[in-house]
């Protein structure tokens, strides 16, 4: 028979005073440095409402009685599967340079039996709406990712994806935002030329505008009315393309600029709820579309069990305000879904000791491991703050790690193991109560996109980096090999290799003169009443906020419109997002 | 009445890139040491930031950059420093700069380079010793 | 490199060097050896200048307003100086000084110069610095000079009364509404503008501002005086730029010079004669042996502070003594 509630206080108590205190006096220390939970932490503690089953409401245990992964991963290990990807997930995220040398990269990736389809990067000059030629573009045209002027461009992208492994047989991932419209549009125009339906396409662009507000910073018009154009992709999507997942919202880059876990949370929530309500107010059904809603990842850090409450914190959050707040109905419409679970973050890992990431990474895998969700990656690869990319070395170093916790450690065989933990249940609770209250300081203030245009969102983050930054200084957090361990019998352990590139750096050197080549060669070749035409065209939907912007892109697109041409006008309509001051 | 001098110093996000937490934490921390940082954050080309650094009489220009493109921008940052008679301003890169370009800026005339993990005591005790006292 | 003299400074302020003119302006800004000598130098050469003081609270669009009418009165082929405060950290003495973020448009543009300023937490202090910078500026050939002030707190009351012109912005939406203006602003303000129109409210805030000017006994004469503007979209600003230039061109009201000269000159006198029973004070023991006498109750503030009065009138103020 369960002790009452008072008698465990009660012997709590009595513990403190005859086991606690006289060992603290003992080592002469103000306070225990440890904590211990009991019955009596929480409150009220019903077990089928907070928690429930993996695979059902509110999915605090997990979205799946078992993941996908799971289900094939013994097999797999005998057939010695590397994940690099099946068809229906989309390849490893890259691209650099010109439209030509990612898909050669692609091509190459294909060689050494990769299935997957494009995880396209493209480079900032894209992201925030110019064109290569543009002074903006100085020193930025396919650095971080592949420059796309024009639809010729992206046309050449899927040169890698013919035959069987068409755009209907591969998952296409785009990492856009601001522009995302005219990405989809050329996705439909590819489509459509290759006699494809587009109800085949499958893939997620991540058309997540609201963050790049709070963190990211690749924005063009203002929160308003790019949430007019998120609109406009998400009815399209569902109208013609239902099987492309809407977006991917990103609480992993708020975390990543320096917010902490609760704003993370609380912000990711704030512009899911904003993306919603666009979708309800534009005639959809909840459990239709919100079933296509992905997240990108929530951030991370290295405090483990933290990071193992908040992954169930967010994810019971997410169904309460899907099912209660807008009625949803469909298991699916509730569910967090996304690539990657817990995980340590970029920002954790060290430029100092590096092969220390290893370390950090594992712990960030055992995090997922034990709170669901993807298969327990060790992420990111330990080279990733060197800003060299990742070497073959280290991502084979990545594998394996998840390998040992996987199949070695069995990190993956209980579903939520610290379910019904006194600790856990107190620490989800906690993460969860402060996050909501967050939501609620967001929606009075207007939703997102409120707290968006008062500075709010970004100005709480960049604090938040701030405070963190001091700590560390301060030596109130600790960050070993940076603040601590420092000494000079520590030994510095550097990379003194090489680190083999899977493309050639001289090639990234003269993208941009060869982009810059192909874009002149596209305005003199192209059809300057058909651009004139079209852009016009797509200046009076977007002047109309009642009409969608997608059919007018489509024949930008098509008439080989450029992606600032297009951008241009909206400019002129929308005008620009202003910077939030500090 | 005189007023103390206060060290003046821009910090600006010159190019496209968006990741302003390193920019913003630099922003405080040297206002929390006394200095007077103009912040002008993002996408800020070479031509403005040339301009604000003269027009602000700064004593040191921080730049942050993370894309990669730091060999470019900041090479056309020192050229329109140097243009417009301002080549005695310290210029400082910090972000995400791969060891053997640090060496490459620095012989371009960059005066110093901050990776993560620098605190800020140390950026602004550099700025500080290189301020030339008027 | 060459430490400038004010007078090589003033010199090539005046020959039209840019970066001549930031260190002149620096150089008055810190009270720097010489300070004096150069605003002697110029003073003759100001007063085309008009000074636009523009205030409002945080959050009503200032910064984003003074970028648009900067450049449009870039674009009228005026020469437009930009003083833009921010307040200086009580703790650190340091300041984070973010409007240019705003100031977009008129970052390159030729006939524009933008300078960003911290209060430097002294009374009235600011007040000095700015009207001396936007003498500089003045000197330097730039005919409007729009100073963006904080907006809380007394400081930026000094600044507008040292402005030829003070235009007030508020926003809709902001909690207690007018009623939150501090009074004396609504009494200097010439011209006022509700900023972000596109929002709820904007009506209501025109016309309740309406009202206060009228109980305030304003007679609504045949300038207009409240203007509705989104600076985000540009909206309204070609309106009030004409308004603002009508006024501009108009003479200015001697009164006001009048009294702001003298204004100035009693401030300039008052700041000096302070600094030097100050500066008299704190030498040696003065101070502080009246301060023990004074917490342990055996003398008190008022007493301590005639018999250091009388002192100092009796030595003539000499800081030598």
């Amino acid at each position: 028979m369960e002790r009452t509630r008072k008698e465990i206080e009660r012997a709590e108590a009595s513990w403190k005073e005859e086991v606690v205190e006289p060992r603290v006096a003992r080592f002469k220390i103000p306070a225990s440095p440890t904590r211990f939970y009991t019955p009596a932490s929480q409150r009220d503690f019903d077990f089928l409402e907070k928690v429930g089953f993996p695979g059902q409401y509110p999915f605090t245990a997990g979205n799946h009685a078992f993941e996908a992964w799971r289900a094939y991963a013994e097999a797999g290990a005998r057939l010695g599967v590397r994940p690099d990807y099946g068809a229906s997930s989309a390849g490893r995220y890259g691209g650099y340079g010109t439209a030509e040398d990612y898909r050669d990269y692609l091509r190459a990736m294909q060689q050494r039996g990769s299935r997957g389809g494009p995880n396209v990067a493209f480079d900032l000059v894209t992201q925030c709406g110019f064109d290569s030629d543009s002074p903006n573009a100085l020193g930025e045209v396919g650095r971080v990712g592949v420059a796309i002027d024009t639809y010729r461009d992206f046309r050449v992208i899927y040169e890698a994806f013919t035959g069987e492994r068409d755009i209907d047989q591969v998952a296409s991932n785009f990492t856009i935002n601001a522009p995302c419209a005219i990405i989809l549009a050329m996705l439909a125009a590819l489509a459509e030329e290759r006699g494809i339906p587009l109800a085949k396409l499958r893939g997620t662009p991540q058309n997540d505008i609201l963050k790049e507000f709070i963190a990211r910073g690749t924005y063009i018009y203002p929160p308003r009315e790019s949430m007019r154009l998120f609109r406009d992709t998400l009815v399209f999507c569902r109208r013609h393309m239902p099987r492309m997942n809407v977006n991917s919202i990103g609480g992993y880059h708020i975390r990543e600029a320096g917010a902490t876990r609760e704003q993370d949370l609380a912000f990711s929530l704030a512009n899911g709820i904003a993306y919603l309500k666009e979708g309800v107010e534009a005639g959809l059904e909840i459990d239709d579309f919100a079933s296509k809603f992905t997240f990108n990842a929530f951030g991370g850090s290295m405090q483990v069990y933290h990071e193992i409450a908040f992954q169930r914190a967010a994810r019971r959050m997410w169904a309460r305000i899907v099912k209660e707040r807008f009625g949803a109905t469909d298991p699916h419409a509730m569910m967090v879904r996304q690539p990657i679970g817990a995980h340590v973050g970029c920002t954790s890992t060290t430029l100092q000791r590096p092969l220390n990431n290893i370390a950090r990474s594992v712990i960030g895998g055992m995090a997922c491991g034990m709170s669901g969700g993807s298969m327990p990656a060790a992420y990111p690869p330990y080279d990733e703050p060197l800003g060299l990319g990742h070497s073959q070395e280290s991502i084979q170093l990545q594998l394996d790690a998840t390998r040992i916790m996987i199949y070695e450690a069995g990190i993956s065989d209980v579903a939520d193991p610290w379910a019904g933990s006194y600790f856990m249940e107190s620490l989800t609770d906690e993460i969860e109560s402060a996050a909501a209250e967050e939501v609620d300081r967001i929606e009075s203030m207007g939703g997102a996109v409120g707290a968006i245009e008062n500075g709010y969102m970004p100005r709480a983050v960049a604090q938040s980096a701030y405070e963190r930054q001091k700590r560390v200084e301060q030596m109130e957090d600790f960050v070993v090999g940076v603040n601590c361990f420092t000494g000079e019998n520590e030994l510095d352990l550097s990379l003194n290799r090489g680190v083999e590139k899977l493309y050639d750096p001289e090639h990234l050197r003269s993208a941009e003169e060869r982009q810059l080549a192909k874009l002149a060669a596209v305005k003199r070749e192209r059809s300057q009443g058909d651009v004139s035409r079209s852009l016009r065209a797509l200046e009076q939907s977007a002047k109309d906020p009642e009409a969608s912007v997608m059919p007018a892109l489509i024949d930008c697109v098509k008439s080989e419109a450029t992606l600032q041409e297009m951008c241009d006008v909206m400019r002129g309509v929308f005008g620009e997002a202003e910077p939030t001051k500090l | 009445m005189s007023t103390d001098r206060k060290i003046r110093v821009l910090v600006a996000k010159p190019g496209l890139d968006g990741h302003d937490r390193g920019a913003r934490v630099i922003a405080y921390g040297l206002r929390d040491a006394g200095f007077e940082v103009i912040y002008t954050g993002l996408r800020q080309s070479p031509e403005q930031i040339a301009r604000e650094a003269i027009q602000e009489d700064v004593d040191a220009v921080g730049l942050s950059i993370l894309s990669g493109a730091h060999m470019a921008l900041t090479g056309r940052v020192l050229e329109l420093l140097r243009e417009q008679g301002a080549e005695d301003i310290p210029v400082l890169v910090g972000g995400l700069i791969p060891e053997e370009d640090q060496q490459a800026l620095r012989k371009m005339g960059v005066a110093g380079v901050f990776t993560a993990g620098t605190p800020i005591g140390e950026v602004a005790e550099f700025i500080a010793s290189h301020v030339v006292v008027a | 490199m060459v430490i400038a003299s004010w007078q090589d400074l003033v010199e090539r302020t005046l020959a039209g060097e840019p970066r001549a003119l930031a260190r002149l302006v620096t150089l008055v800004e810190n009270r720097a050896p010489g300070w004096r000598e150069a605003m002697k130098t110029l003073y003759p050469r100001t007063g085309r200048a008009r000074i636009l003081g523009i205030t409002g609270s945080p959050g009503a669009g200032k910064s984003s307003l003074t970028n648009r009418l900067a450049a449009g009165f870039v674009e009228r082929g005026h020469r437009v100086g930009v003083i833009a405060v921010d307040p200086s950290s009580p703790f650190s003495g340091g300041a984070l000084l973010g409007d240019r973020l705003r100031m977009k448009d008129v970052a390159t543009a030729e006939g524009v110069f933008i300078r960003s300023m911290a209060t430097r937490g002294s009374l009235g202090g600011l007040c000095q610095g700015a009207r001396d910078v936007g003498r500089v500026l003045d000197a330097a050939g730039y005919d409007l000079v729009l100073i963006e002030t904080v907006g809380v707190g007394q400081d930026e009351i000094d600044v507008v009364r040292a402005a030829d012109l003070v235009m007030m912005i508020c926003v809709p939406g902001q909690g207690d509404g007018i009623q939150a203006i501090k009074a004396g602003v609504m009494e200097i303000a010439d011209v006022f503008v509700v900023n972000k129109c596109d929002r709820d409210g904007a009506d209501q805030v025109e016309a309740d501002i309406r009202g206060m000017l009228a109980l305030a006994g304003d007679e609504p004469g045949d300038v207009e005086t409240v203007f509705q503007t989104d600076s985000l979209s540009g909206r309204g600003v070609p309106d009030l730029l004409d308004a603002l230039a009508a006024r501009i061109e108009r003479a200015c009201d001697p009164e006001r010079g009048l009294r702001r000269a003298r204004d100035e000159v009693l401030g300039l006198v008052e700041g000096e004669i302070a600094q030097r029973v100050r500066t008299w004070i704190e030498d040696g023991e003065r101070l502080g042996s009246c301060v023990e006498r004074i917490r342990s109750r055996r003398s008190d503030p008022y007493s301590a502070a005639e018999s250091l009065i009388a002192d100092f009138d009796r030595v003539g103020a000499d800081p030598h003594e």
